[in-house]
């Protein structure tokens, strides 16, 4: 009997282990991911670095479309210029929407439903949050001087300080009428 | 750790059933007094290890929509309901129920609770209002709703009591002042003040002083910035008890953390260090007298032809996902239903107890919340501490409440999470990100014009939650149909809920008060019911949205006569005397104070009777006395 395959230690190693992890993806590509994520986001490298995400994010994209729609969105956003606004096709325009949804959430988020199909993507077009830490490392916190809810906790208090540009305030009530400035 | 089928055929003083805050005290107390207590908890004991906490964490973190249920884990078994359960209609025009409660009401009764060892006393909020001496006789001075057959006077040693238990932040001084609550003299919390937030502090500036117009009594109500008792770690006060003082309770299963607040700002669903008050710290006091079994959902209460309870039956499961059980039988003096206002009537109803007044599952009530948000002038610093820290308090009293159901207006540290799924929804609107994969997308921003107008704009976020009294309505009920069964049989809550005339006008003259506040704010207001919400009615002219606040209430109602009431003063049957209804199932009304204080405080007043029951039947016996705090001998702070 035969499969018309020959079982060759490769696809044997394969077939043993479906869920290998795939190869860990080269520095350039995570710099190159990081740098269109700037132009996407608006937080400088450091940053994004700063989260701890970057590699993690590029390989959930990868894993989300696929590599050639990925280099070919690349190349879409380093010919416009890395101006996502001047992005041209669904396709681009969606995925770039996706990344930076992902970066500002921690949250993968459903694409359109005519991108999904031209994408022939294998995967439920569906959101999920990428892994608890995304949630935590989201930069929509950091936009308005926040912190995530339920993480990196700012200590006892803190949540009376004025938010940056605004004046210090007294508290309600009674101790500021004690102190004398109440109207 | 016991097992639930090894209990079987035992005996014991006491029966808890329900190991939520309500029945965690009442066992707290027994145990304290020597008692044998046996507590039986229907959901699983997974959160009470430091491990467990973090995988709820976890959970929590990767939940794409952070309601009170995310952290923690289903339970087929033992089903909880969750908001997202209830959803707009098909046709566009009302809702539909989908989860564990069937729902054929008018409206949704569109909230949660959850059952886990600890109970919804995990994913509160935390606030401890207590209610003003005029909530207990609503009917006698306002013409509306149940009075109670005890008043404020009768709870306010209970109410220090359940202070001590929680661990209560807050003020007395402005709280009599600004409200006219009445204190034991020279009575403070455990602790200082939990710190108002900026956006109270701005709110003060602005508003303090200034007035606005109720519509129905053509009276102006005086705006004041108050701050609320939290359930919540804080400075402790020295001169508490006499000036002994207070030591916080640190975190379950981790000794000496958690013993202030460091503003996680995600109280409900999950406290990360614990710094809330929940159950598991007072379980964590409980002496050896009490067992707690977990994975016991109990399906009958037991009675014997003379009508004394004799026991509970229960059901032993070991796998929450894919439920097999055992039934079993347990026995005990006295039988304590502490499973939460909804379940308690859904126990009760199912065996066929304690119901001859016909008034079990009856007058269902909540807080119905109307939120109503915009953008502040400048910049306030949303999600930053407590989910409140604050509210206008004036709304709650006077005579108003002839006209038009009273409100809380509580003030929202956590920007437009609740009224509109921010800061998620921002981030999707700037990018054009419809609910849908099937509307078409809009056009996004990018770079730093995105990180700036999303800071913009979440950073101005204000919203106001107006928590109205509702009234008791013979027909909101939990009822049962054996038609209508979970994964172990036992039958599903099924609730017919509506809002009354008073509730709705009140919900008039709020929105009405809304508008004026933006308006002396110069904010822009941004409220919207859309007509194909599930909650979405109409009234008077104009269209309005409510949420559930979780405060479950009235099921089990207490009164003075067992015609009409289903527990006497004492939360005990009318129809068993060996049998206790503990929860807020027996509050007549509710007023405008988030209920869980309220409902501590009749735990532990139930105890005492509780206590003399046992002693009746027991004696003699040698006790261990209770200390008794001494509120009485202040000290000079
Ligand atoms: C989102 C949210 C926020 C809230 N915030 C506040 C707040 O800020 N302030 C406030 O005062 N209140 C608040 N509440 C209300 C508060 O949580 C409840 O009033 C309180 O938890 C009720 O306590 P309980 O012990 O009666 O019931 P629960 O806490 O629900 O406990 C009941 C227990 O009984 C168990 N049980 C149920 N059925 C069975 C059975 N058949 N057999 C055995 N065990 C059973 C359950 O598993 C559970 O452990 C909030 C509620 C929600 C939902």
């Amino acid at each position: 009997m035969t499969t018309g395959v020959p079982l060759t230690p490769t696809a044997l190693a394969s077939a043993a282990m479906p869920e290998a992890p795939p190869p860990a993806l080269p520095d350039r590509d995570v710099e190159r991911f990081v740098e269109l994520s700037v132009a996407l986001t608006g937080f400088d490298a450091f940053d994004l670095h700063g989260t701890g995400m970057a590699r993690f994010y590029l390989r959930t994209v990868l894993d989300q479309i696929g590599d050639q729609p990925y280099h070919d969105f690349e190349t879409a956003l380093e010919q416009a210029g890395l101006d996502p606004e001047k992005l041209q096709g669904e396709v681009a325009q969606d995925l770039a929407r996706a990344i930076a949804h992902l970066w500002y959430l921690g949250v993968w988020p459903p694409l359109s439903a005519t991108v999904h199909a031209e994408l022939r993507r294998q995967v439920a077009n569906t959101g999920f949050t990428a892994s608890p830490e995304a949630y935590v490392q989201g930069l929509v916190w950091s936009a308005f001087h926040g912190h995530p809810q339920g993480a990196k906790a700012p200590g006892f208090g803190t949540w009376a300080a004025p938010p940056p540009g605004a004046p210090e305030l007294p508290p309600p009530g009674r101790h500021r009428r004690q102190a004398g400035d109440g109207r | 750790m016991t097992r639930a089928r090894e209990v079987d055929g035992h005996r014991y003083d006491v029966i808890v059933v329900g190991a939520g805050m309500a029945g965690t005290l009442v066992a707290k107390r027994l145990g304290d007094q020597g008692w044998r207590v046996l507590v039986l908890e229907a959901g699983t004991k997974t959160l009470n290890t430091w491990p467990g906490h973090l995988d709820a964490m976890n959970t929590f973190y990767s939940s794409l929509i952070k309601v009170p249920n995310a952290p923690y884990r289903a339970n087929t078994a033992a089903p909880s309901p969750s908001v997202l359960d209830t959803l707009p209609a098909k046709d566009g025009h009302g809702y539909r129920s989908v989860g564990y409660l069937v729902q054929d009401g008018p409206l949704p009764y569109g909230t949660d609770y959850l059952r886990a060892d600890g109970g919804t006393g995990m994913h509160w909020l935390g606030l401890t209002p207590r209610m003003l001496p005029q909530d207990f006789k609503v009917r006698t001075e306002f013409g509306y709703g149940r009075d109670w057959p005890i008043g404020y006077d009768d709870l306010q040693h209970y109410y220090c009591e359940a202070e001590r238990e929680i661990g209560v932040a807050g003020d007395t001084a402005e709280q009599a002042e600004a409200i006219g609550l009445p204190f034991p003299e020279g009575y403070v919390f455990p602790m200082h003040e939990i710190p108002s937030s900026y956006l109270d502090r701005v709110l003060a500036r602005e508003l303090d002083g200034k007035s606005v117009l109720d519509r129905y009594t053509q009276q102006q109500v005086e705006l004041q910035v108050v701050n609320t008792p939290h359930g919540r770690n804080s400075t402790p006060n020295q001169a508490y008890d006499g000036g002994r003082g207070f030591r916080p309770e640190s975190a379950a299963g981790l000794p000496n953390y958690g013993e202030r607040c460091v503003g996680n700002s995600s109280c409900t669903p999950i406290c990360p260090v614990q710094a809330k008050y929940n159950p598991l710290k007072t379980q964590e006091r409980w002496n050896r007298k009490v067992t707690l079994v977990d994975r016991a959902v109990v399906s009958r209460v037991l009675v014997a032809d003379n009508g004394r309870i004799t026991g509970v039956e229960y059901q032993a499961y070991d796998d929450p996902g894919t439920p097999v059980a055992t039934t079993h039988t347990v026995e005990a003096d006295i039988v304590v239903v502490a499973a939460h206002a909804i379940e308690t009537a859904r126990l009760l109803l199912a065996s066929e107890v304690a119901n001859s007044s016909d008034q079990v599952g009856r007058n269902l009530m909540d807080h119905p919340v109307m939120l109503t948000w915009g953008l502040m002038p400048g910049q306030i610093g949303p999600f930053r501490g407590p989910g409140s820290t604050s509210g206008f308090e004036k709304f709650r009293m006077g005579d108003s409440r002839k006209k038009h159901a009273p409100w809380r207006l509580v003030i929202a540290n956590w920007g437009w999470t609740w009224a509109a799924g921010s800061p998620g929804s921002d981030v999707a609107d700037l990018l054009g990100i419809p609910d849908s994969p099937f509307k078409p997308r809009g056009k996004a921003v990018y770079g730093n014009q995105l990180r700036e107008r999303l800071g913009d704009r979440i950073g101005r976020q204000v919203a106001f939650q107006f928590e109205l009294e509702q009234d008791a309505q013979p027909g909101n009920r939990v009822t049962i149909d054996p038609r209508y069964r979970d994964a172990l049989g036992n039958c599903r809550p099924i609730l017919n809920y509506d809002l009354s005339d008073h509730v709705k006008k009140g919900m008039r003259a709020a929105l009405d008060v809304s508008h004026q506040i933006f308006q002396l704010l110069g904010a822009d207001e941004r409220t919207a019911y859309p007509s194909d919400a599930p909650s979405y009615f109409q009234y008077d002219g104009a269209g309005y949205t409510f949420q559930g606040a979780g405060h479950g209430c009235g099921t089990h109602v207490m009164g003075d006569h067992r015609h009409n009431s289903v527990v006497d003063q004492w939360q005990r049957s009318w129809d068993h005397a060996n049998l206790y209804l503990v929860g807020c199932g027996s509050m007549p009304s509710i007023g405008t104070s988030n209920p869980s204080l309220t409902m501590a405080a009749l735990a532990l007043r139930s105890v005492e009777k509780i206590h003399h029951d046992l002693m009746d039947l027991h004696r003699p016996l040698v006790l261990r006395p209770t200390p008794v705090p001494g509120y009485a001998q202040p000290r000079e702070a």
